[in-house]
């Protein structure tokens, strides 16, 4: 037979089972006519731009190929996140091409089916209802904005003279906030210089996760928090159960829920005893003695469930530190004692640094213009008694956040008032609007959002346009204007934030503008705008007149809580995945498992494993917590950080509606959470005891990606005692020899890692050697990367049963491994492919499609795949992928596929690349600059985003690169090097220290 | 041989007849043609004393060529793109011999089955024309040849030896 | 006994090619419909995907390829017996040699499908052909893929090559004992072969070379095979003892399906003066030789895994037997190792039954020895955090079930219409001697 008729017949045959695939990649090319002059066909674009995935408000640089953003990255310039982005951010553009995306507004008619109506109609129908609703007959709810559009609301809601919109925000901090206002007199989120402090003591916060700016704080942590010649500072965690912030800490204290403000006591009287007296403002130093006096050691002990000795020794710790900072509670575990927890921490801080060294009054979080719950409920109550007869809504999603209880569900389906939701989603609370219009998001509109106070962050398009959306405020603020002569150009926003930078002196002139545009924001400016130049510098840090009346009613009851608990305490945290709730619906973070459990898809109710066996349940079983307001149901999850008779669920999933992703998927803790607000703060409580823990008859298998909880004694994820490392710094680590797993020596992928004792083959020079350096010391297990992987790779989204079959399709995980004596000891491990230079995947392919590059790389040809998975069978660290389907993008998610990337369709082997395609562009413009590659210049995604730096990558055949000269420390080790395999990627081990 | 001779089969059904019989035939004027049989007895064969059989040169030739060629072939694919797998060599020798093994022995059966078509010039359509399908049973069919209008002698030859007699009329064959 | 004389082997085999019955058509006609819902099921998963099996991270390797290796390891016996059995002149094998060869052939076609089964894409098998191509573009001979690639093609060809030599003495018989058309055919398939001396003493000859090339092929074939995990770096497969461990199984099964073949076979075609209970026996005893050395090789497993003090060989033997998998070990070790023990018994050596559930029971382990290795070594290696189990789907099941009805489907084809002993060597050992088939 010829070859071309080979080809032919092999051709048909592929053809025919072409057909059945259901989702050919689309093979139109368009040519632009008129390119704008920022588009070169296959260069990208970078758009500065602001995050607005949670109040934080970090800067991103947005990638725009073809006029369509594929790809969002920190912006470097940025103060608060420096370039580094959290897996929310990462997600942000799977809202923007969320197939469950609202695109034209929906109208609700009489009996309630929603019907489809053109932008001109809906905003009629606004106009119409706003003249009806003159005269103070407007209210409006919104999530946090910036302060331009916060004043267009207000101009608006003063139009139709009604009172000016609320901030709701789930997580507002109110105990945070009024404590702050007890103790220093100000009534807002002041930021903590964390990086500066020796030791953090932290009762709850979880600044790694969600509390108040994530990725600032992570990396502030790791400055702090990581190994200095020979030295490391300390992290203690009291808490009632450990998240991930928790899992970090160097010692973690399970302490029984509320029984924080009981050890918080017990520290401020010690420190008062070894400061005596400590001279406090506002004279509360007599106040705090008597208050503090009746907790013992032996009382805290009892009230918290601390081991005594373990909290004697904390205490040395605290005392002894030159810088130390203490953290109350995040809203994660915050219960009634909320508020006194965190007085009793700022107090605590406030004896140990009278000049409160580590706090920012100046820089404080955006966050803080959220209103407190008890406004929120007031909100709504008012709404029901008021003759309001339009409620606008912008962003938020109360009737999922908030408990049952509360007035905003019965308000809302009241007829006389009309619900307008400017949300692009099909929510709980949208599906109660009278009318929905979706306006433009972040991604593709003007506008500006100050993560802290004298912070000018802007916001700009990134993007083109999906649908003829609106741009929020510039609706709202053409609703202020008379409809019979609106002006031939209607307001822009731009020029509006131009305006009121200008006003307010921050910018002169057109240029001036532009720079800061296209940096994103104004950050020169990070010291601080003019006008709040002298309420600076403690001076007006003081303690409110009240403060020790305040005092004595905060504390009356203080840790007396924990006496009173009967029964099992639930506790609804935060999520790293979805926040309060609203990433639910971004396939993404529902594919990513949950770091601690590893589980995706599912929301799994965690507890400890004794406290399981107790009452007879196992993994999986689906439990019953019911408290009077409601119950949930979830499956079991035994995990071992976790104080006895503690039950916590994550928030965020369990909706009904919202999308595809989210809709029925998980459940939702807030539905059994009580309504009454703490009476002074005004704060819900987001803990709840006791509680009835039923086991149910259902099972749920649980979707979670990992295999086991140990490591059984491999060299896998290491650690390092503090003194071991001094020792080892005496004499290097690479004079080790022997064939056992633990005895092999460290073999670099270079010549010089050959020797031949052990290598049958001869090495290979290089001149580019691609590697990269894992810092176990710095990773917190967030999981940045690995999301920033799915967006730039184009990796496939699989879903809950395919989890369930093991056929998740991440490229670099992150290994989560306790330890095997002390299994409330966690490390996190990223894993992905190692790039050996003897990897064993390669020769085991009948068809060279994975090979070795000449710059080192294990090279996977996509093309040349058919799928005899033999790779994956002999390669030692299970890091490749198998395309078990063709994987969906429902339009329009499609259209963040990133150009540069193959899109995998079934039967081929895929794995982590090293992200080739940002090489080759770096070997390209090295080429056109006639120069070789800078150090540094290739950052694979899950590189560039990391908050914490865990991750380096570059050439190790350059003795100067950094990866090279980082591969020198003791800590230096290769996974399983003792297969000989020469891993280019080298791990440092994570450095423990016992407290 | 000359076109006008005629043919006569004596059939035998056991071993030593047949073998007596060819005896008895060297010493007779008729010349033996060939000897057919169901299965191959040794004793005929030993009394018929052929030469060595060459199928082995065949089979070594093959065998030969077959290792040759899968070293060349495996040798030559990987010298096409010299793509580095676990940093073996591109031309690793080792794991060639398994490939050369296999193809020694490929080649060596073809060489085996080749050799067996020349040797026993099967498929062969002719002989069948001198054949008595008893010789497939349990019959030993001894043909030998004679000069037209002896074939009575012959036949009797053949009875007295203790066997049944086949007679072959037709002249083309040979 | 009376003495076997040539007519009554001819009249015996000959006797087993009279025109089949009803029963016969309609057995055919289900193994046909089983072996294309197997094919039904084949497709289905070429277009909607692979995973449409249980395969998944870190287990890639499902029944496809335990079923490719129970397959090319029953093809063994076939060769085993033909040849090897032939170079050692044990008379035994000349009324089974023919069956088992025809064994050998088929099963070595229903295991040369599984791995076409396997790829993700089969559409692309042609990647692995080593042909000329303008992209240059060569398959790679270092991977133990290409060896199987190889060693199971030469297997195929080199061993229909043998069975049909074999046979083309026997076609001659059937041509001469019949008329008409199948006069023709067989004419045809016998090639004119008329049993001339001059013809014969290369025949044997060559048959001589053959039998001494396909012996050292056994071997190796099965030692490619078990190099597919043997090459691997996998805990439970990168051992040395495979190669050995591999071929005594492999002959371990063959054997044993032997029996299960042969069994029915001489109660239907009368077969029993030609197989006697004797050559039953000798099979029967050769099991208890294979199965000890299968047993061997676990127990040597084991022991290497204790004795290298390597945490995760030691920690993955102590899995294998106590862990997820421990039933499958235990049904290998009981079925592979214990179980042919009984044949020590002469009784139940020379029962009927007996050796017929032994032999069953014999390939059901063989089965799960592959399961065990192949999913039990991945499943559960380096990485803890990769761990993972499998379980086959049903789409799996019905591919297989869909293979066995095409082993049989062609095994009672054949028997059918082709002599399934061989007379000429009957005939030969009746004279010669050796062989003493009858008692």
């Amino acid at each position: 037979m010829h070859r071309r008729t080979f080809l032919k017949l092999a051709g048909i045959g592929s053809l025919s089972v072409a057909v059945g695939c259901t989702s050919d990649p689309d093979k139109k090319l368009y040519s632009l006519v008129h390119a704008p002059d920022d588009m070169v066909t296959g260069k990208a674009t970078w758009y500065a731009s602001t995050c607005r995935e949670c109040p934080a408000g970090c800067g991103v640089v947005a990638k725009n190929r073809e006029g369509r953003v594929i790809k969002l990255e920190g912006n470097p310039l940025h103060p608060i996140n420096q370039g580094k982005l959290c897996m929310r951010g990462q997600a942000a553009l799977q809202g923007f091409y969320n197939p469950d995306r609202l695109q034209k507004p929906l109208r609700k008619n009489e009996d309630g089916e929603w019907r489809a109506v053109p932008y001109r109609e809906a905003i009629a129908v606004f106009r119409e209802k706003l003249t009806d609703a003159a005269g103070g007959r407007a209210r409006m709810m919104t999530e946090v904005v910036g302060t331009t559009t916060e004043q267009i609301m207000g101009e608006l809601m003063a139009y139709v003279d009604s009172p000016p919109p609320l901030m709701f925000e789930p997580y507002a901090y109110e105990a945070l906030k009024t404590a702050n206002r007890i103790t220093f007199g100000i009534d807002g989120l002041c930021s903590y210089h964390m990086e500066e402090a020796d030791f953090l003591l932290c009762f709850g916060a979880d600044f790694l996760e969600t509390w108040l700016s994530p990725v600032e704080y992570a990396r502030k942590f790791k400055q702090m928090h990581t190994v200095r010649e020979g030295r490391k500072n300390l992290f203690v965690h009291v808490s009632p159960w450990q998240s991930v912030t928790a899992a970090n800490a160097d010692q973690w204290l399970p302490a029984a829920p509320g029984g924080e403000t009981a050890v918080l006591l017990g520290c401020i009287r010690e420190a008062l005893g070894a400061r005596n007296g400590g001279e406090l403002p506002g004279g509360i130093g007599p106040a705090l003695h008597d208050l503090s006096e009746a907790y013992t050691p032996e009382r805290v002990a009892e009230l918290s469930g601390l081991s005594i000795d373990a909290y004697r020794k904390m205490v040395r710790l605290l005392l002894n530190a030159k810088r130390p900072l203490v953290l109350g509670q995040g809203v994660g575990s915050a219960g009634d004692d909320a508020l006194a927890t965190n007085v009793a921490a700022n107090l605590l801080n406030m004896i140990l640094d009278p000049e409160l060294k580590r706090f920012d009054f100046v820089h404080r979080h955006r966050v803080e213009a959220a209103a407190r719950r008890s406004e929120v409920y007031d909100f709504f109550n008012g709404l029901k008694d008021s003759d309001a007869s339009l409620l606008l809504l912008n962003n938020v999603n109360p009737l999922y956040a908030l408990p049952p209880a509360s007035a905003a569900a019965g308000v809302m389906a009241e007829k006389d008032l009309f619900v307008i939701s400017f949300s692009s989603f099909m929510d709980e609370t949208s599906a109660q609007a009278d009318l929905i219009i979706p306006v433009l998001m972040p991604l593709e509109r003007w506008g500006e959002y100050g993560g802290k106070t004298g912070l000018v962050s802007t916001l700009q398009p990134t993007t083109g346009r999906l649908f003829d959306a609106p741009e929020l405020a510039q609706l709202l603020k053409v609703m202020t204007l008379p409809p019979e002569n609106l002006p031939e150009k209607l307001p822009r926003i731009q020029s509006m934030v131009q305006n009121r930078l200008t006003e307010a002196g921050q910018i002169q002139g057109k240029q001036e503008w532009l720079r800061t545009v296209q940096h994103g924001g104004i950050f020169a400016a990070d010291a601080k705008p003019a006008e709040t130049a002298e309420e600076e510098k403690g001076s007006s840090i003081s303690p409110s007149k009240d403060a020790e009346t305040s005092l004595r009613n905060v504390f009356r009851n203080a840790g007396n809580r924990t006496a009173k608990n009967a029964g099992p305490v639930f506790i609804a945290a935060p999520s790293l995945r979805f926040f309060d709730g609203r990433g639910a619906n971004r396939p993404w973070l529902c594919e990513y498992p949950d770091p601690l459990t590893k589980v995706a898809w599912q929301t799994p109710v965690l507890m400890h494993p004794d406290t399981l066996a107790e009452n007879g349940i196992r993994q999986g079983d689906i439990v019953r917590v019911a408290s009077e307001w409601g119950a949930v149901r979830a499956p079991a999850y035994a995990f071992y950080g976790m104080a006895p008779d503690v039950a916590v669920i994550s928030a965020g999933q369990g909706h009904d509606g919202f999308g595809q992703y989210a809709g029925g998927k998980g459940a939702n803790p807030f539905i059994i959470l009580p309504y009454e607000p703490e009476p002074v703060s005004g704060a819900p409580s987001f803990l709840l005891s006791p509680v009835r823990v039923e086991k149910t008859r259902k099972q749920l298998p649980l979707a979670h990606t990992d295999g086991n909880k140990t490591q059984h004694g491999r060299k896998i994820a290491l650690t390092v005692g503090l003194e071991e490392l001094r020792q080892h710094d005496a004499h290097g680590h690479h004079e080790k020899h022997g064939f056992g797993m633990h005895e092999f020596p460290f073999t670099l992928p270079l010549p010089e890692g050959y020797d031949p004792h052990r290598d049958l083959y001869p090495p290979r020079e290089y001149d580019y050697r691609w590697g990269m350096v894992v810092d176990l010391d710095r990773c917190v297990g967030c999981g940045a990367c690995s999301v920033a992987c799915y967006a730039e790779n184009n990796l496939g989204i699989v879903g809950e049963e395919r989890i369930l079959e093991g056929r998740e399709m991440s490229w670099l995980r992150i290994e989560r491994y306790h330890k095997e004596d002390q299994m409330e000891k966690v490390t996190f491990f990223p894993m992905l492919c190692q790039h050996c230079d003897n990897a064993p995947c390669e020769s085991v392919c009948p068809v060279y499609a994975p090979h070795h590059s000449p710059e080192g790389l294990n090279n996977q040809i996509y093309n040349r795949c058919i799928g005899t998975r033999y790779c994956s069978q002999n390669c030692p660290y299970k890091v490749r992928r198998f395309n078990w389907f063709t994987w969906q993008w429902p339009s329009p998610l499609n259209l963040q596929l990133n150009p540069d990337v193959t899109v995998r369709s079934k039967g081929v082997m895929e794995k982590c690349s090293f992200c080739v395609q940002r090489i080759k562009t770096a070997h390209d413009s090295a080429k056109n600059e006639k120069r070789r590659i800078y150090d540094g210049e290739i950052q694979p995604a899950c590189v560039q985003t990391c908050p914490t730096d865990a991750l380096t990558f570059g050439n190790l055949a350059d003795k100067n690169s950094r990866v090279r000269r980082m591969t020198d420390d003791p800590r230096a080790y290769q996974v399983m090097g003792y297969l000989n395999t020469k891993t280019a990627v080298i791990y440092l081990k994570k450095v423990v220290q016992e407290v | 041989m000359s076109m006008n001779n005629r043919y006569v089969m004596g059939l035998f059904n056991d071993e030593s007849l047949t073998v007596s019989a060819l005896e008895a035939l060297k010493s007779s004027p008729w010349p033996l043609h060939r000897v057919h049989g169901p299965y191959p007895s040794h004793k005929i064969l030993h009394a018929l004393n052929f030469r060595k059989s060459r199928v082995g040169y065949f089979t070594l030739a093959g065998g030969i060529l077959g290792f040759l060629s899968g070293y060349a072939l495996t040798t030559f694919a990987s010298v096409q793109w010299g793509l580095v797998v676990s940093g073996k060599p591109v031309v690793s020798l080792l794991p060639f011999f398994v490939v050369g093994y296999e193809m020694t022995i490929l080649f060596g059966v073809l060489g085996t089955v080749l050799g067996l078509l020349i040797t026993t010039r099967i498929p062969d359509r002719k002989s069948i024309k001198l054949y008595d399908e008893r010789c497939s049973g349990e019959h030993f069919g001894i043909i030998a040849r004679c000069d037209p209008g002896k074939q009575e002698e012959l036949a009797a030859f053949f009875r007295e030896q203790g066997g049944e007699v086949q007679m072959f009329e037709d002249e083309e064959t040979g | 006994m009376a003495k076997l004389t040539h007519a009554q082997i001819d009249n015996t085999v000959l006797a087993t090619l009279s025109p089949p019955d009803r029963t016969y058509w309609l057995t055919v006609a289900g193994l046909f419909i089983g072996a294309f819902i197997g094919l039904c099921c084949w497709i289905y998963q070429i277009f909607v995907g692979i995973g449409v099996g249980g395969q998944n991270n870190p287990v890639a390797w499902g029944t496809y390829l335990i079923n490719f290796v129970f397959w090319v390891g029953i093809a063994h016996s076939g060769t085993l017996i033909s040849a090897i059995l032939y170079l050692f002149r044990a008379g035994w094998r000349n009324p089974i040699a023919r069956a088992a060869e025809t064994m050998t052939v088929f099963a070595v076609m229903t295991a040369g499908l599984f791995p076409l089964i396997h790829l993700g894409r089969v559409w692309m098998v042609y990647f692995m052909i080593p042909y000329p191509n303008q992209r240059n573009l060569w398959p790679n001979f270092t991977s133990p893929l290409m060896f199987d690639v190889i060693a199971i093609s030469t297997y195929l060809t080199v061993s229909a090559l043998f069975w049909y030599t074999g046979m083309i003495p026997d076609l001659a018989t059937i041509r001469d004992r019949s008329s008409g058309f199948r006069k023709k055919v067989y004419g045809v398939l016998s090639l004119g072969w008329t049993g001339q001396f001059e013809q014969w003493r290369h025949y044997i000859r060559g048959y001589l070379f053959f039998a001494a090339l396909a012996t050292p092929l056994v071997i190796s074939v099965h030692s490619v095979v078990s190099w597919d995990f043997g090459l691997g770096i996998v805990p439970g497969w990168h051992s040395t003892i495979f190669a050995p461990y591999f071929v005594a199984g492999a002959i371990h099964s063959g054997l044993a399906m032997v029996l299960t073949l042969m069994i029915p076979l001489r109660k239907l075609f009368h077969y029993e003066e030609l197989i006697t209970m004797r050559v039953l026996e000798s099979v029967a005893k050769t099991i208890i030789l294979t199965g000890m050395i299968v047993g061997y090789s676990y127990i040597t497993e084991v022991f290497i895994a204790w004795y290298s003090f390597n945490p995760v060989e030691q920690e993955l033997f102590h899995w294998r037997m106590f862990g997820d998998y421990g039933l499958e070990f235990w049904i290998m070790f009981t079925c592979n190792v214990i179980v042919p023990l009984f044949l020590f018994f002469r009784k139940i050596r020379t029962s009927l039954p007996a050796l017929m559930v032994i032999s069953i029971l014999v390939n059901v382990g063989m089965w799960f020895e592959r399961f065990v290795i192949i999913v039990g070594s991945v499943a559960h290696d380096f990485i803890p955090h990769a761990w993972g189990l499998y379980a086959p789907s049903m789409i799996e099941y019905g591919i297989m079930f869909g293979t066995f009805c095409m082993f049989f489907f062609l095994f009672l084809l054949f028997v059918k219409h082709m002599p399934s002993v061989s007379m000429t060597e009957m005939k030969e050992a009746l004279n010669s001697g050796d062989g003493d088939v009858h008692e």
